[in-house]
C-alpha cells in the first residue's frame, strides 16, 4: 500500500488532534494577528453611531445556547456601543433559550454603563411563532407583550410609556443562529419599513448578502470574526478579538488538510 | 365535517390575512391583531404538545425496558427536574433553574455544536477533492473564503478582495436565485393551501 | 469575572459551576474518541434539561400572561358584572385557549381530528401572511436590486459585475426549472447555473468552518482559562 493509499485511510482521530492543536496552541501563545474591518460591519457601526441619544433600538435574541461562543461576544460588543451612545434598548427573544441569555446579557451590559432597568433598557421575554410575533409588534408592542419577562405590565415601565409599535423605534437587531432575520426582513422591513440588522452565526452569513445588496438590511455582523471587527470599532478588545489568532491558524490547518487530501487524490489517480 | 371544516377555517383565516394586507382598514387591522395574538397562543400550546409527546415516547421506552432505557429515564428525569426547579423557584437570575441553564445546559449545548469543527475537518480531508469543474469551483470558493475572511488572509489585499468579490457577486446572485425560487414556490403552495387543493397538513383520515 | 467565550461563567463565578460545566464538556468531547455511555448520558441529560427549559419558559412567559391570566380575568369579570358584554369578551378570549387545548386531542386517536382545526388556523394564517411578504421581499426587491446597478454604471468593472450578477441570477433560476430536460442551449445555461451554485455552496462551507471553529475556540478557552487557568 502506497503512502497515498494509506493517507486515504488515516484514523480520523489524528485529524481531530491536529484541529485541537490548531486551536489550543494559538490560545496559549498569542500571535496578535491584525483584525481588519469589513464593509458590512462598518455599516452597522455607522448607522448606530448616527442615532440620536435616547433613540430606541430593539435587540432580539433569536438564538439557542449552542452557538453562544459566537453570539455572546457579538451581542456584548453591540450592546456596549448602544449603551455607550445612550441609546435605549428593548430586549426580547424569539427562541425560548434566548430569554435566559438575553435577560442576563442585557442586564450585565446595562450595569456596566450604569443604566437602569425599566428606564434605559427593558427585557420583554420570549414569544413563540416568529411570524405572528413580528407582525403583531407592527401594530402593538403591548398586545404581543402585555407584561415583561418579570411579569410587570409593560405600560408600567417608564421606558415603554410612549412606545407603541415599530414607528417608535429606530431599528431591529436580530442576534441569531438561524434564518430569523429573513422573517424580520420579510415582515417587519417589507411591511413596516423598520431598519433591520443581523448579528449572525457565520454559517448563515451567505444567506444575507442579497438583502444587504438590495438595501433591505442595513448590514450584518457575522460570526466571531464580525464580533472582533465590532470590538475593534468600539475600541474595546474583548473575547472575540482574543480568539482571532486561533481562528486563523485553525483555518490554515483546515486548508492544509484539503490540500493534502487533493494531492493524495491526484497521486492515487496517477498510480492507477 | 372532519376534513371540510378545517379546510374552511384555513381558507377563512388565509383569506383574511391576505386581504388585510391589500385593504387596510380598522376592521382588517382589528382582525389582524386578533389573529396574530391567537396564533401565538396556539403555537405555545403546540410546543407543550411536543413536550408531552416527548415525555410519552421516553416513558413508554422505560416502561417496556427497551434497549438503552436508562438513557430515556435520564432524559425524562432531567426534564421533570428542570420543570420542578422552574415552577417552584422561578426563573430569576439567581434561581436554581438559571444555575442549571448557565452551568449545565449552555456548556453542553455549545460543546455538542463545537464537535462539528472536528468532523468538518475530517470530512473535508476525505471528500473535498477537485474531481471536476463543479467540485473545483466549490473547493476554490471555500478555500478563498476560509483564507480571505480570517485575520491572516484578511490583511492581504488580493485574498480579502477575492473573498469579498465572491461573496458580493457570484455567491450572492446564486443565493438570490434560490430566494426567488423559494418565493415563487411559497406563493404557489400558499395559494394551494388557502384554496384547499393542498391538504396534506390534515394527515390521513 | 470576565471569563472565556462561553456564558456559563459569565453569568456566575461559582467554582462548583465551572467544575460541573467542565466535566460535562469533557463528557461530550469523549465522543471524539468513540461513542460511549458517558457521552450518551450527557446527551440524554442535555435533551431533558433543554425541553424542561422550553416547557417552563413557554408556560411562564407566554401561556400564563396571554392565555390563562386573561381567562381568569374574564371569569372574574363575568362573576362581578354578569353582563352579556363580559360574557362575550370572555368567549372571545377563550377561543384561542380552547383551540390550543384541542391540540392535545392528537394523543387520543378517536378525537385526533379536532386538532386539525387549530392546525388549519395556523396554516391558513401562515399561508395568507406569506404571500405578500414573499412577493415583496423575495421577488420584487431582489429583481429590482439586480437591475438597478445597470442604471448606475460608473466604470467598466461595475458593468462587468452587474452582468455577472444578472447572468448568475438567470442561469440559477433556469437550473431550478425542472419541467424541461436540461439539454442543448438550455442545458448549457443550467450548467452555468450549477457553477454559480457551487461557488455559493463553497462560500457557505467556508463560513460554516469559521462558525464551528469559533465554537471550539469558545469551549477550549473556557476549559483552558476558566477551569485550568492556563491562559492569563
Amino acid at each position: 500500500m502506497s503512502i497515498w493509499e494509506k493517507a486515504k485511510t488515516i484514523d480520523r482521530r489524528i485529524i481531530f488532534l491536529f484541529m485541537f492543536l490548531g486551536v489550543a496552541l494559538p490560545l496559549l501563545i498569542r500571535i496578535g494577528l491584525p483584525v481588519s474591518v469589513t464593509n458590512d460591519v462598518k455599516k452597522v457601526y455607522d448607522y448606530i453611531e448616527g442615532l440620536e441619544p435616547g433613540s430606541i433600538v430593539l435587540v432580539s435574541y433569536d438564538h439557542d445556547t449552542g452557538t453562544l461562543p459566537e453570539m455572546l461576544p457579538m451581542s456584548d460588543a453591540i450592546l456596549r456601543h448602544l449603551f455607550r451612545n445612550n441609546i435605549k434598548v428593548i430586549g426580547m427573544a424569539l427562541r425560548a433559550e434566548g430569554t435566559g441569555i438575553g435577560r442576563q446579557n442585557i442586564r450585565r451590559s446595562g450595569a456596566e454603563f450604569g443604566k437602569i432597568e425599566g428606564e434605559d433598557f427593558v427585557f420583554l421575554g420570549f414569544r413563540p411563532e416568529i411570524t405572528a410575533a413580528i407582525l403583531g409588534l407592527g401594530t402593538s408592542f403591548e398586545r404581543v407583550f402585555p407584561k415583561d419577562d418579570e411579569g410587570i405590565p409593560i405600560r408600567e415601565l417608564p421606558m415603554m410609556k410612549d412606545i407603541n409599535n415599530y414607528g417608535d423605534i429606530e431599528m431591529v437587531i436580530s442576534i441569531t443562529d438561524d434564518d430569523t432575520p429573513v422573517y424580520w426582513v420579510n415582515y417587519a422591513n417589507a411591511r413596516f419599513k423598520v431598519k433591520v440588522v443581523a448579528g449572525l452565526t457565520a454559517v448563515m452569513a451567505t444567506t444575507f448578502f442579497p438583502f444587504i445588496d438590495s438595501g433591505q438590511m442595513v448590514g450584518m455582523v457575522a460570526g466571531l470574526k464580525g464580533a472582533a471587527e465590532y470590538e475593534k470599532l468600539i475600541e474595546k478588545r474583548g473575547r472575540a478579538g482574543r480568539g482571532m489568532d486561533a481562528q486563523s491558524i485553525a483555518h490554515l490547518v483546515m486548508i492544509g488538510f484539503i490540500i493534502i487530501g487533493n494531492i493524495a487524490f491526484i497521486m492515487r489517480k496517477r498510480g492507477k | 365535517m372532519r376534513r371540510s371544516f378545517p379546510i374552511l377555517v384555513c381558507f377563512g383565516f388565509g383569506t383574511i390575512m391576505l386581504a388585510q394586507f391589500f385593504i387596510p382598514s380598522k376592521l382588517s387591522t382589528g382582525a389582524y391583531n386578533e389573529i396574530t395574538n391567537w396564533v401565538q397562543i396556539i403555537y405555545a400550546f403546540a410546543l407543550i404538545v411536543g413536550v408531552v409527546g416527548l415525555i410519552r415516547y421516553h416513558l413508554s421506552r422505560v416502561s417496556r425496558r427497551q434497549g438503552g432505557w436508562f438513557f430515556n429515564l435520564v432524559t425524562v428525569s432531567s426534564l421533570f427536574m428542570m420543570a420542578f426547579l422552574g415552577f417552584v423557584w422561578g426563573r430569576g437570575d439567581h434561581s436554581p433553574f438559571m444555575w442549571v441553564f448557565n452551568n449545565m445546559m449552555a456548556p453542553m449545548q455549545a460543546t455538542v455544536f463545537s464537535l462539528l469543527a472536528f468532523f468538518v475537518a475530517s470530512a473535508a480531508y476525505r471528500g473535498f477533492v477537485a474531481r471536476n469543474i463543479e467540485a473545483f469551483l466549490l473547493l476554490f470558493s471555500a478555500v478563498m473564503i476560509m483564507f480571505g475572511i480570517a485575520s491572516i488572509g484578511n490583511s492581504i489585499p488580493p485574498f480579502s478582495d477575492i473573498a469579498n468579490w465572491i461573496l458580493m457577486n457570484p455567491s450572492m446572485t446564486a443565493r438570490r436565485g434560490i430566494f426567488i425560487g423559494v418565493g415563487l414556490g411559497t406563493i404557489a403552495v400558499s395559494l394551494r393551501v388557502i384554496l384547499g387543493v393542498e391538504r396534506t397538513y390534515l394527515g390521513k383520515e | 469575572m470576565d471569563s472565556g467565550l462561553i456564558c456559563v461563567s459569565l453569568f456566575t463565578s461559582e467554582g462548583v459551576g465551572i467544575w460541573i460545566a467542565s466535566i460535562l464538556t469533557l463528557a461530550i468531547y469523549s465522543f471524539l474518541y468513540r461513542d460511549n455511555p458517558i457521552y450518551r448520558f450527557s446527551e440524554s441529560l442535555l435533551i431533558g434539561i433543554s425541553v424542561g427549559f422550553l416547557l417552563v419558559t413557554t408556560f411562564d412567559t407566554t401561556l400564563l400572561p396571554k392565555a390563562f391570566e386573561p381567562v381568569g380575568k374574564g371569569i372574574i369579570g363575568i362573576s362581578e358584572s354578569g353582563g352579556i358584554n363580559s360574557f362575550a369578551i370572555f368567549v372571545w378570549i377563550l377561543i384561542p385557549v380552547v383551540l390550543g387545548f384541542l391540540m392535545f386531542t392528537r394523543f387520543v386517536p378517536r378525537y385526533a381530528w379536532m386538532s386539525r382545526v387549530a392546525l388549519a388556523l395556523y396554516i391558513g394564517f401562515g399561508a395568507g401572511a406569506s404571500i405578500p411578504a414573499n412577493m415583496q421581499s423575495y421577488i420584487l426587491r431582489q429583481i429590482d436590486a439586480t437591475i438597478r446597478p445597470f442604471l448606475n454604471i460608473d466604470s467598466f468593472w461595475s458593468l462587468v459585475n452587474a452582468l455577472i450578477v444578472l447572468v448568475g441570477l438567470i442561469s440559477t433560476l433556469f437550473y431550478f426549472f425542472f419541467s424541461k430536460e436540461q439539454k442543448g442551449a438550455f442545458g448549457k445555461i443550467t450548467r452555468l447555473g450549477t457553477f454559480y451554485l457551487m461557488i455559493f455552496f463553497g462560500a457557505t462551507f467556508g463560513y460554516t468552518v469559521m462558525a464551528r471553529i469559533s465554537l471550539l475556540i469558545g469551549r477550549l478557552t473556557f476549559l483552558m482559562k476558566d477551569w485550568l487557568g492556563l491562559i492569563s
